[in-house]
């Protein structure tokens, strides 16, 4: 399943949107036809049987939407009695902690869509059965899909979610982040839109905007993946070293990304932090030249029908380019009770027809199969340059993603939000909050 | 409980067993006796369960727990009364029962005051229709959930976009970070709170104030003492019982705030709002450490008792009931 939106928590100038985003992706996938197509994923594993519990990220209004998904998994497979059940999180962290309470009250869980967030730490605590043999089992099945998918997921699988060389996840859909960009306001400023920006050049461009349009250059928010790891990435720096060993975050270059963040506030070329503003609603409204977003931005945009001129552009940078990066992944729980039924599922999330049903399907998250992210139906009812998405993982990192995941995430938004509202200096809250990180880790 | 007290034909677990001797046919023994007890039992039985089940049960698990270090995922380890000693040194507990002091006490007087004078006003000589509207008008805000309640007062007091700063800037004031400010984001909570629940209060005032005989005042305006020392010497001692109720249940309430301040600041900026059940979630539902949690959720139960317990005492030298 193609789902990676990363909501994020109350300090993100546009919190709400991510939510709706997610409950729309799916609720599109849901009208599928593509649907009706035959399923060649499980087409031989008719032998599987009895109850099937599959967890997602989202709430009860997705529930409909995921059973008429599966509505031909159940044809093909009426032995097997899946019940699809949704958790309304805050965020990934959030999300994995949520079914982290569950399996600890006796809940018998067989399938988790897992994000970046939660990989390493279900894997590292021994909760889910390795894959091994049923990858042997189905190996045509799988190397085809691999094949399909960037080599990068199964790369990164490999290093942070497989602490004993073992193989527990299929990776799902991913995303990374881009700057969407209104092409429309750039003409009204008589600029054009560039395809790469420095910082300075993103600011210079924001200031002749906001002087012939009045219209802000960009939000700025507090949102872990979303604000803060964009602004990092494309500085060189991060919060934790590639093995999310030490704590990096208050580095020289973060704390020169913080700053240049909150100097676009001070300068008003983008809204105070701290409220409720809408990025994609005031886009549409012509108040905003810009915005960074995975592929959910793609669909809020639509919902507001105001797709017409917006392009996406990389991120501004200042020392490289970068962008983060996150993943669904699908694991069989060690508890579940049905692992071949669990697994028959799996096989059904890695097809090629439904990955072709989730992408015409509007999913909030670019297709994990190459074939979907870069082919026609991705870039249909999608902003110019939408492949640049899947182009961006050749730069990307996956977002740092600790043991103790939700705190970590809490700090780093926490300092980010005082550097950017300007109630702490930069390098103070970056040192204090660096502090706390290493002692979580 | 182990007694019946006999009313009429029915009779109902609680009272002192002598009082059932004698009385027909629901008293003639130990097995009549424990017969005329089964239907109040049955009656008493949901209320019962639920008190077991999700108070009582929950309250001596987390008795136990506190001597074990969990983190739901891997098997509990006895750890005695290690999580007991680590709250001597936790920090950012201390900051989270401060910050809750601060705002139960805030939240008590404001409560209190707020809610007295609001009744006060409708219960004067004003137009009964806009009495009813008055009322409504005040208890709707407490009808809606917490979540519409912090995002509309996140939009009204949004920093670029807000109602409250666009009226701020109209007469030279620059509005402050409301939710990203340290200094002001506790402030704002609670008068966030204070908008959604006073009608509550204001409600429990104005049922108090009712009460209060009508004509005890008037002989004291009679008397020359004046409408307002009337309000200090004859109605306030009256309301006494309504004011102490007011303070136990506010009080009670406000220690155990979570939902807005989860749901605007989550405990930032800077662990300026962080309350102590939102640390104890934080605790044992972020940082998977379910025995320390239910160690603070301990610490949580011992003070609102202890106050509570203060508040009952310190009313015998307040509180009229006559």
């Amino acid at each position: 399943m193609s789902i990676y939106p990363h909501p994020s928590d109350g300090s993100r100038s546009w919190p709400s949107m991510d939510r709706r985003t997610l409950l729309r992706g799916l609720g599109g996938a849901a009208l599928l036809p593509a649907i009706g197509g035959p399923l060649t994923g499980c087409s031989d594993s008719g032998s599987a049987s009895g109850e099937l519990t599959f967890v997602y990220f989202g709430d009860a209004d997705l529930q409909k939407d995921y059973d008429k998904l599966f509505t031909k998994f159940r044809q093909d497979h009426p032995d097997i009695t899946l019940k699809a059940q949704g958790i309304a999180a805050k965020s990934w962290a959030d999300f994995a902690n949520a079914v982290s309470t569950r399996l600890a009250g006796g809940q018998p869980l067989d399938v988790v869509q897992i994000a970046t967030e939660g990989q390493r730490i279900f894997a590292s605590k021994g909760l889910l059965e390795p894959l091994d043999d049923y990858i042997k089992a189905n190996q045509d099945e799988v190397d085809a899909y691999y094949e399909d998918t960037p080599p990068q997921l199964k790369q990164w699988l490999e290093q942070y979610a497989s602490p004993d060389g073992k193989t527990y996840y299929l990776p799902g859909g991913y995303n990374t982040m881009a700057m969407y960009v209104d092409g429309k306001i750039f003409d009204k400023a008589g600029l054009e839109v560039p395809q790469e920006w420095t910082w300075d050049e993103f600011a210079e461009i924001g200031r002749q905007i906001k002087a012939k349009t009045g219209a802000f250059l960009t939000g700025v928010g507090s949102g872990y993946f979303t604000d803060v790891m964009p602004w990092l990435l494309t500085n060189g720096a991060s919060t934790f070293d590639e093995e999310w060993a030490t704590a990096t975050y208050d580095s020289p270059q973060a704390v020169e990304a913080l700053t240049f963040v909150r100097s676009l506030v001070t300068d008003g070329l983008a809204p105070k932090p701290g409220g409720t503003f809408d990025a994609p609603t005031a886009m549409a409204q012509g108040k905003l030249a810009g915005f960074g977003a995975g592929r959910w931005g793609t669909n809020d945009l639509a919902r507001l029908k105001a797709l017409d001129g917006v392009q996406l552009v990389k991120w501004p940078k200042q020392a490289t380019d970068g962008s983060p990066v996150g993943w669904d992944a699908w694991p069989i729980l060690k508890g579940a009770k049905n692992k071949d039924a669990a697994w028959t599922l799996i096989r059904f999330l890695i097809s090629e027809e439904f990955g072709d049903t989730i992408t015409t399907g509007g999913g909030a998250a670019v297709p994990a199969r190459t074939s979907d992210a870069t082919g026609e139906a991705f870039s249909e009812n999608a902003p110019e340059h939408t492949e640049l998405l899947h182009d961006l993982l050749e730069v990307a990192t996956p977002i740092p993603s600790p043991d103790r995941g939700a705190e970590c995430q809490k700090a780093i938004e926490e300092a980010w939000l005082q550097g950017v509202s300007g109630t702490k200096p930069p390098q103070q809250a970056l040192t204090e909050a660096n502090k706390k990180l290493q002692g979580y880790l | 409980m182990t007694a019946t007290v006999t009313t009429g034909a029915v009779s109902v677990p609680g009272g002192p067993a002598g009082r059932t001797r004698g009385r027909g046919g629901f008293g003639g023994g130990p097995a009549g006796g424990r017969r005329a007890a089964l239907p109040g039992w049955l009656f008493l039985s949901p209320a019962l369960l639920f008190f077991l089940t999700f108070v009582l049960g929950p309250f001596i698990a987390a008795m136990a727990l506190s001597l074990f270090s969990w983190d739901l995922l891997t098997p509990p380890e006895f750890v005695g009364l290690q999580n007991f000693r680590a709250l001597g040194t936790d920090g950012l507990l201390l900051r989270a029962l401060g910050n809750t002091f601060i705002f139960a006490f805030a939240s008590v007087v404001t409560h209190l005051v707020g809610g007295l004078l609001l009744a006060l006003a409708v219960n004067r000589g004003i137009n009964k229709v806009l009495s009813y509207f008055v009322r409504t008008a005040l208890f709707f805000p407490f009808l809606i959930s917490w979540a519409a309640v912090a995002l509309l007062w996140k939009y009204v007091l949004d920093p670029t976009f807000g109602i409250f700063t666009y009226y701020l800037a109209k007469i030279g004031i620059t509005a402050p970070g409301w939710f990203t400010d340290p200094n002001w984001a506790l402030p704002s909570i609670i008068g966030i709170d204070f908008w959604h629940t006073i009608g509550y209060t204001f409600l429990i005032m104005l049922a108090g104030l009712q009460t209060v005989p009508r004509e005890l005042s008037e002989a004291a305006l009679v008397d020359g003492a004046g409408r307002f020392r009337a309000l200090l010497h004859v109605t306030l001692p009256l309301m006494t019982p309504t004011l102490f109720f007011a303070s136990v249940i506010t009080f009670i309430g406000a220690f155990q705030i979570f939902d807005p301040v989860q749901i605007i600041t989550g405990g930032g900026p800077n662990d300026s709002t962080v309350t102590a059940v939102m640390y104890l979630y934080q605790t044992g539902f972020q940082a998977f450490q379910v025995g320390y949690a239910s160690t603070i959720a301990l610490v949580v139960f011992a003070v609102i008792m202890l106050v509570t317990l203060l508040q009952f005492w310190g009313s015998r030298r307040w509180v009229h009931y006559g």
